[in-house]
């Protein structure tokens, strides 16, 4: 299994601190999304409007991290000086069926070597490490993440 | 409506680029535009002090003001800079132009483009261009999230990635009989890009463009002017730009199969989207191109940039449309990026590419298609605005 080593920078909330109840949420094992409070619509990435009924009275909702794997893609050239030291990883675009199938984004934290395939079942689990500001959501394949628990 | 005061209104009479391997540029961003304008100029056979419209796409710090000043022209009269990085605005920039002068805002207008790394770093863009949501999750660079919607395109569209490689196969292809391009010399088959290193998963090293110092200039002027300047004009039939909106700008959110696309498709409404437009303003269809300029920061976009204007099908088909044999000059049934492209020739943020395509209009291309009458330019696949322009011959007219 990969080590997902702490990283520090420069992930976090925005600036303008639209995004701090995902990150929030993160500290306390939660995966929150936001919804528009107006039409119930479910919004990712952050946004300060709902696109679909122009409301700006949005919220947060708690969502399981459980989900589909939409695409993925695995880095092998280091791009980001902060992942340089654990290639290659994993990414994976992941569709939340609970959230009328918004996605999101996240490191594959297991088996870097087997390729995931579109469909495949993933949970997430919250990655607090030592010494990093902020928590990050990574995911497993389902079946890796039952037989842990087995 | 169906009068298009555009088609034909304008059309590209001098073209200048310069390239050099990255980081390797003798002059700052100013000097090599200045350059290759008066190169352009002089190709055109006008006097730079014409020049009275200036189009610079995605960035750098020289704008019309500036580059005006420089040259001490007569008059400015149009000074624009096109939004969208990743080449998506790169064919927009020159319908840009030639809006200017179908609309009698300028008369003569030079589109323009220069990197430099000593000047503006990589690309000219800043260290990372993505947010934290990306970034927290591996993700820095174009080619990773490219890549991601790639492999959607692979893994659930069927389309084979052979298809890719053909793409990258009949780029090297073409520079061997460029010498100018960077790959000149330097053969690429099946087996050595196969054994190419990985670089972001579905793209191997072969299937991820150059980066170049350098500079490229078009100047356009009127229809009227074009035919007192030279015989062969690269007239503008059409050009369209755009995405369906959200396309790629909401954190890979976008809608259904948008997402593997390159966003030249229909807009949320159903209504037609940039290929089709651009279509519909030529008047013309995907069988009636004779050669095509598509840009390829990396293979995956452009093969979906082709699926989405209708010039190659999608799924399966890709793969047997998309041979070697049908993509090279002069005999292919839609050869494309005839100079090398970016991937084989230079990568000048893809206007380069419109410098080929105009080539492929006058005949003196490096690999000529022969009786090519139109020439396609494609810009930017995936990126947040993408765009494309249709020249044509005068018998197009
Ligand atoms: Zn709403």
């Amino acid at each position: 299994m990969t080590a997902t080593e702490p990283v520090v920078e420069p992930w976090g909330p925005t600036p303008d601190g639209l995004d701090g109840p995902y990150w929030d949420g993160l500290r306390v094992d939660e995966l929150r999304l936001q919804r528009c409070n107006e039409c119930s619509t479910w919004i990712w990435g952050p946004q300060a409007i709902c696109g679909h009924c122009h409301s700006f009275d949005l919220g947060w909702e708690t969502v399981e991290p459980s989900g589909t794997v939409y695409s993925w893609n695995r880095s092998w050239y280091p791009y980001m000086d902060e992942y340089a030291d654990r290639l290659p990883y994993v990414t994976v675009l992941v569709e939340l069926p609970q959230a009328d199938g918004r996605r999101v984004l996240g490191i594959l934290a297991d088996d870097v070597e087997t390729n995931p395939e579109i469909g495949d079942r993933v949970v997430g689990v919250f990655e607090h490490s030592e010494g990093a500001p902020w928590p990050l959501l990574r995911w497993r394949r389902a079946a890796t993440a039952e037989g842990e628990k087995g | 409506m169906s009068a298009n005061i555009m088609r034909g209104a304008a059309a590209v009479v001098g073209v200048a680029e310069q390239h050099y391997k990255r980081g390797e540029a003798p002059h700052s961003e100013k000097r090599m535009t200045l350059e290759v304008i008066l190169q352009a100029c002089a190709d055109a056979g006008i006097s730079p002090r014409e020049i009275d419209g200036f189009v610079s796409y995605a960035g750098g710090a020289n704008d019309g003001a500036i580059v005006g000043g420089a040259l001490l022209i007569d008059e400015l009269r149009w000074s624009n800079m096109m939004w969208g990085g990743g080449g998506g605005s790169v064919a927009a920039a020159i319908t840009n132009a030639a809006t200017a002068i179908a609309t009698g805002q300028a008369d003569c207008v030079v589109v323009y483009r220069a990197m430099s790394q000593a000047d503006t770093g990589r690309l000219g863009y800043a260290k990372y261009h993505y947010g934290s949501h990306f970034l927290a999750h591996g993700i820095g660079s174009p080619a990773q999230i490219c890549a991601m919607r790639t492999q959607r395109m692979l893994e659930h569209g069927g389309v084979p990635r052979t298809a890719m490689r053909s793409l990258v196969l009949a780029s090297y292809q073409h520079a061997q009989s460029n010498p100018t391009a960077q790959g000149y010399g330097r053969p690429l088959d099946e087996e050595a890009y196969e054994n190419s290193r990985l670089i972001a998963e579905p793209f191997h090293l072969f299937d991820c463009s150059r980066e170049s110092d350098g500079a490229v200039a078009l100047v356009l002027v009127s229809a009227e002017r074009a035919k007192t300047l030279r015989s062969d004009p690269a007239y503008l039939l059409a050009g369209a730009q755009g995405a369906p909106g959200g396309y790629s700008e909401l954190i890979d959110n976008d809608l259904g199969e948008q997402y593997m696309s390159a966003g030249f498709g229909p807009a949320n409404n159903g209504k037609p989207g940039v290929a089709e437009r651009l279509w519909s303003a030529a008047g013309l269809g995907p069988d009636d191109v004779d050669v095509v300029q598509v840009y390829e920061n990396f293979s995956g976009p452009a093969v979906a940039a082709l699926i989405d204007h209708g010039l190659c099908p999608p799924g399966e088909a890709a793969g047997t449309f998309m041979t070697v044999e049908n993509l090279t000059a002069p005999n292919g049934k839609l050869p494309l990026n005839t100079s090398g492209g970016n991937l084989a020739d230079s990568f000048i943020n893809g206007l380069n590419l419109a410098v080929e395509a105009v080539r492929q209009i006058r005949g003196t291309s490096t690999n000529p298609v022969d009786g090519a009458k139109t020439s396609l330019f494609i810009g930017g696949p995936m990126a947040p605005l993408v765009s494309s322009v249709l020249f044509g011959h005068e018998e197009t007219l």
